[in-house]
């Protein structure tokens, strides 16, 4: 069993590439197991393509540096491998997949995860009762589990199904990628309830967001700010704060003048 | 010496008809006209705009002077059947009706006729009621079918008659040998009947056979025809049809068209909306995979006013498999009011597979809402990474969404039965077979 303060996530040094263009550039960040991260910064400050990088989003080129992942090389992994290992990125946008039902997804997913673990599928009857009692906290419609995965789904929709599927998996790393955007107050708290459900001595979540206000319903153990490609300044809860009221460009100046 | 193309073959085929059955000097005619035609400008070609895409050598492989002499297994045939078990059923071995395995109770209003029977009996009825093909490239294996078919069936639904149990015309192709067969069928759906038609090609043997089908449709006034065409066929088969298709007043047709199996497979459809408000629906959903070829194309005239289609064909091509898709809609100066909307939607699964999709259209007057699209590509990439992100695995997640697009066109079949065997065939063509049917 992992000890509470044991590694779950090591960058080191990493820059990454997106055709021509160079999006991290020398980043670095550790998380411990327990802990939750916020990672907050300007549009086009590489967040998404942190987070990306670390699922294995195809399109990116990783130049230097590294990331290990329960002691393990993360980008010596396929994308599904990092899954299966229990990495979980909620999508920005997620994708609309009409034809494949979102309740099929949600088992065919589960299940390999628990045959990669070694673990008994579920069969039809405990699946169900398990994805119902999800729903109930995520306080989705039922309907939504015979649609097409995201078909036709409200954005908020979109965002609730996303934290249903952590849920229904549970993590040992949650990669949140601005899942607070684009919600009103009753669905961010929704989705706040599910990542605070998930926290736990052996599990960590990295929320990437551009405001702050998902902080006030989730607590982060430390802050960052990724700009140009780096972590600029990192520390505690109060950093979100001072962010909020002073925005970012006093820090893109302190990194120019560095 | 070369061996014999179809046009020699055709000519032998005709020489051979040692004793033509009387039908008397107007079939006579007819059919001279016929064979003089496919004799001075030959089948389709490269040349010819409608047909650049099907690959002409393989039609040429089939023994255009052999037709199969039909023997049917009665047993052979049950477990090949859809379980449409109240369905009344039409069985066309080699493209002749077959009255054993056929249907015996004919409800009321509906009438079936062995135009083979007709043809010998009373050909002249049979002249009046079979159309007369043009002498354009389009309609030159309809005029082969007409100069050479000996039987076929003609299914006639009363005026006002609705049939609750769907009709079930299967196409069987029984050739132990290679050979090619020709059929002529003909549907009239009288000014109100409701019916539901299930049309099915499949085999017996596994011989390298051809069937060539003439068709004609006519849809009365306000009368609600649903077709559902499922062409399963041998690997080694080859199919072209061509239908004629006429819409009165008010008429609603609705096509379900799934070509699945075959080593060729040529579809016409050519289709009028004559009538006031009469409507089309088109789905049609194709899979070219190994080295199979599938040309589908349809021509829908709009004549009357406030017509409306509305067309959503889907292929996919895997291996080195060949699809084409050509769709023309005209709408003429008379069709004021009309609404056509048309989308062809094609996937490509592998480098070497190819899909050539055109869709026309052609507006002669003002006042109409028409729109038409075609996108032909390979699987999102966005939609693969987000089923691989969670957890499964790549070969998975193609085969699931590729059955996903094809689920967008088969979710819409109205027959249970009917579903469930398109989905079966498509599964069993994609990889990870389980999965698609736990799907289910």
């Amino acid at each position: 069993m992992r000890g509470a303060r044991s590694s779950i996530l090591e960058v080191n040094d990493l820059r990454v590439r997106a055709g021509e263009r160079l999006i991290l550039d020398g980043l670095s960040l550790a998380v411990r197991a327990g802990e939750v991260h916020a990672i907050m910064g300007p549009n086009g400050s590489g967040k998404s393509t942190l987070t990306g990088v670390l699922a294995g989003r195809p399109g990116f080129e990783v130049l230097s540096g590294s990331a290990t992942y329960l002691g393990r090389d993360l980008f010596a992994m396929a994308p599904e491998e990092r899954a299966r290992e229990g990495l979980f990125l909620a999508f920005q946008y997620p994708v609309e997949i009409p034809g494949v039902n979102n309740v099929y997804l949600l088992k065919a997913s589960l299940n390999a995860l628990r045959r990669h673990r070694g673990e008994p599928e579920l069969d039809a009857f405990e699946f169900l009762n398990l994805v119902r009692g999800k729903l109930a906290e995520m306080r989705m419609d039922e309907r939504l589990l015979n649609r097409g995965v995201n078909e036709g789904f409200s954005g908020g929709e979109k965002k609730r199904n996303e934290i249903l599927q952590m849920s229904l998996l549970q993590p040992t790393l949650s990669l949140l990628d601005e899942t607070d955007s684009g919600l009103d107050i009753d669905a961010l708290k929704v989705v706040a309830d599910g990542v605070n459900k998930l926290r736990s001595p052996d599990r960590a979540i990295v929320l990437v967001t551009h405001y702050q206000r998902l902080l006030d319903h989730v607590v982060p153990d430390r802050v960052h700010v990724l700009a140009g490609g780096k972590i600029v300044r990192s520390g505690g809860r109060e950093l979100a704060l001072e962010l909020e009221r002073r925005g970012y460009d006093w820090l893109r100046e302190g990194t120019a003048a560095a | 010496m070369t061996a014999m193309g179809p046009v020699e073959r055709i000519a032998a085929a005709e020489a051979g008809l040692a004793n033509p059955p009387a039908r008397g000097p107007a079939w006579a005619r007819r059919r001279k006209r016929a064979f003089d035609t496919i004799a001075s400008r030959g089948l389709p070609g490269r040349g010819d705009e409608n047909w650049k895409y099907l690959d002409h050598s393989r039609i040429a492989e089939y023994p255009f002077d052999v037709s199969p002499t039909a023997t049917v297994d009665a047993a052979a045939l049950a477990p090949r059947m859809l379980p449409l078990e109240h369905a009344h059923r039409v069985v066309l071995a080699d493209g002749r009706y077959e009255p054993r395995c056929s249907g015996r109770d004919v409800p009321a209003g509906l009438e079936i006729i062995d135009l083979g029977v007709l043809l010998e009996r009373d050909p002249q009825s049979a002249l009046a009621m079979l159309r007369a093909p043009g002498e354009d490239a389009d309609d030159r294996f309809a005029l082969l079918a007409d100069a050479l078919a000996t039987g076929g069936v003609l299914i006639r639904v009363a005026p006002g008659m609705e049939i609750a149990e769907p009709l079930y015309l299967v196409h069987l192709a029984t050739a132990a040998a290679p050979a090619v067969h020709q059929s002529r069928v003909v549907i009239e759906a009288g000014s109100g009947a409701r019916f539901t038609l299930v049309e099915h090609f499949v085999a017996l043997g596994g011989a390298a056979a051809l069937g060539n089908l003439a068709a004609e449709l006519t849809l009365g006034e306000s009368s609600v025809v649903t077709h559902l065409r499922l062409h399963e066929h041998s690997p080694a088969a080859a199919q072209i049809e061509t239908w004629v298709a006429r819409l009165a007043g008010g008429s609603r047709y609705e096509q379900h068209l799934l070509v699945l199996g075959g080593r060729l497979v040529r579809s016409n459809l050519r289709l009028a909306l004559e009538g006031r408000d009469a409507a089309c629906r088109l789905d049609g959903l194709f899979l070219a995979d190994g080295d199979r070829q599938v040309d589908l194309h349809t021509a829908i005239t709009h004549v009357g006013p406030a017509t409306e289609t509305t067309q959503d064909y889907r292929g996919i091509a895997a291996g080195r498999g060949r699809g084409a898709f050509n769709g023309k809609i005209v709408v003429q100066p008379t069709a004021r009011g009309a609404n056509a909307i048309q989308s062809s939607r094609n996937l490509l699964l592998t480098p070497l597979a190819e899909i050539n999709a055109r869709p026309q259209l052609e507006i002669l007057v003002d006042e109409v809402q028409c729109r038409h699209g075609a996108t032909t590509g390979t699987l999102d990439p966005e939609q693969l990474f987000y089923l691989v992100s969670r957890g499964l695995d790549p070969e998975t997640a193609r085969a699931l969404l590729t059955f996903a697009f094809c689920r967008e066109v088969t979710r819409r079949l109205p027959l249970a039965p009917v579903r469930a065997a398109a989905e079966m065939l498509l599964a069993g063509a994609l990889p990870d077979r389980e999965l698609m049917r736990e799907l289910g």
